[in-house]
């Protein structure tokens, strides 16, 4: 299967076909996205900021980092399960769109750049985890890390501004008012 | 309103906004990118009072960490957020969701300044745990700030919300 007939498929979906045709969907799915990314992002600079050594360094890295976690990755599944939904109402548009393409590249820059943090720089946490500077590579994560998620935040607005919105209904498509 | 809309919409200063193409856009990313700082900020604020995290600092060095990050992102907020209404005030004067958000805002900022200095006072006197009255107000003040959020992407889906409630003509 090809990734043309892929996108296609999301797109003719039961779930993609609901968000254009539900009147409320939509708006209702991308605040719940805009809140949970603008959560995601906040938590994330919390984490980025003390691995910047900002405010300052008397509270452990693992401890900011550690309570920081759930919040992150439940805001990171509410807002990738809303993308997901909004992707499929217009697959085959957002799937052509530069800025869309960008945000997508820029999210996997900023999930790569942890990865790497978490599996090289990470392991030598004991050494500045408190009342210590952190090593040049962690404050290299950290800053890479607002950068990208910032830009994903860029390019996400651009996307609004930019899909070419076609959403022309088909003649014999009904619309759900009650929802 | 309507005629101080267009007016508005008339000036040099709302062309310029509405013509410059970045321009709207970069205003509103910045607009999320503080909502993020704000929200979150408020949050672990709430967090701290209802015991859930950061316990093993004074409730006065959590205030101080994120209380500035929060005033200093609804300043940034309010300037982005005035540029936008005067790049598109027929749009936002028109929505329902404009004017109830901005009501909460007024609520939710002062709900935070007059609980940011009784808490603080609270923890002087009573620092082990905070009342069930302060447990409910920093719950109380989430949901407001979720409910500016949800208004702020309404205005674009106005008539889709509110229905025969929106204001459009």
């Amino acid at each position: 299967m090809d990734l043309p007939s892929i996108i296609q498929s999301i797109q003719a979906s039961a779930p993609g076909e609901w968000m254009r045709t539900s009147l409320k969907a939509m708006p209702i799915v991308e605040s719940i996205h805009v809140l949970a990314a603008a959560t995601l992002f906040g938590t994330i600079l919390i984490v980025d900021l003390r691995l910047l050594g900002l405010p300052d360094t008397r509270r452990p890295f693992t401890v900011v980092s550690r309570e920081m976690l759930r919040l992150t990755w439940s805001a990171f599944c509410v807002s990738l399960i809303a993308g997901m939904l909004m992707f499929a109402a217009n697959a085959h548009t957002y799937y052509g769109n530069t800025a869309f393409r960008l945000k997508m590249l820029a999210l996997l820059g900023a999930g790569v750049n942890m990865a790497l943090f978490q599996g090289i720089t990470f392991r030598s946490v004991a050494a500045w985890d408190q009342n210590a500077p952190p090593p040049l590579a962690g404050r290299i994560a950290g800053a890479l890390s607002i950068l990208l998620w910032v830009c994903v935040i860029f390019f996400a607005r651009w996307v609004g501004f930019t899909k070419g919105y076609d959403f022309a209904i088909p003649q014999d498509t009904h619309i759900n008012f009650q929802f | 309103m309507h005629s101080f809309a267009q007016w508005l919409q008339q000036t040099s200063a709302s062309h310029t906004i509405q013509s410059v193409s970045w321009v709207i856009p970069l205003l509103q990313s910045i607009h999320i990118v503080m909502i993020g700082v704000v929200f979150v900020s408020s949050l672990m604020i709430a967090l701290r009072v209802l015991g859930r995290m950061r316990v093993d600092e004074p409730f006065q060095a959590v205030w101080s960490r994120f209380a500035p990050w929060m005033w200093t992102g609804l300043c940034l907020m309010a300037v982005t957020g005035l540029t936008l209404v005067v790049g598109e005030p027929t749009r936002e004067f028109t929505a329902l969701s404009f004017w109830l958000k901005m009501g909460l805002l007024v609520l939710g900022v002062a709900s935070t300044a007059f609980y940011g200095r009784s808490l603080r006072h609270a923890a002087i006197v009573a620092p082990a745990q905070f009342s069930v009255g302060a447990k409910l107000a920093s719950i109380f003040i989430v949901i407001l700030w979720l409910a500016v959020i949800f208004l702020g992407r309404a205005i674009a889906y106005d008539r889709e919300v509110w229905g025969a409630l929106s204001l459009h003509a």
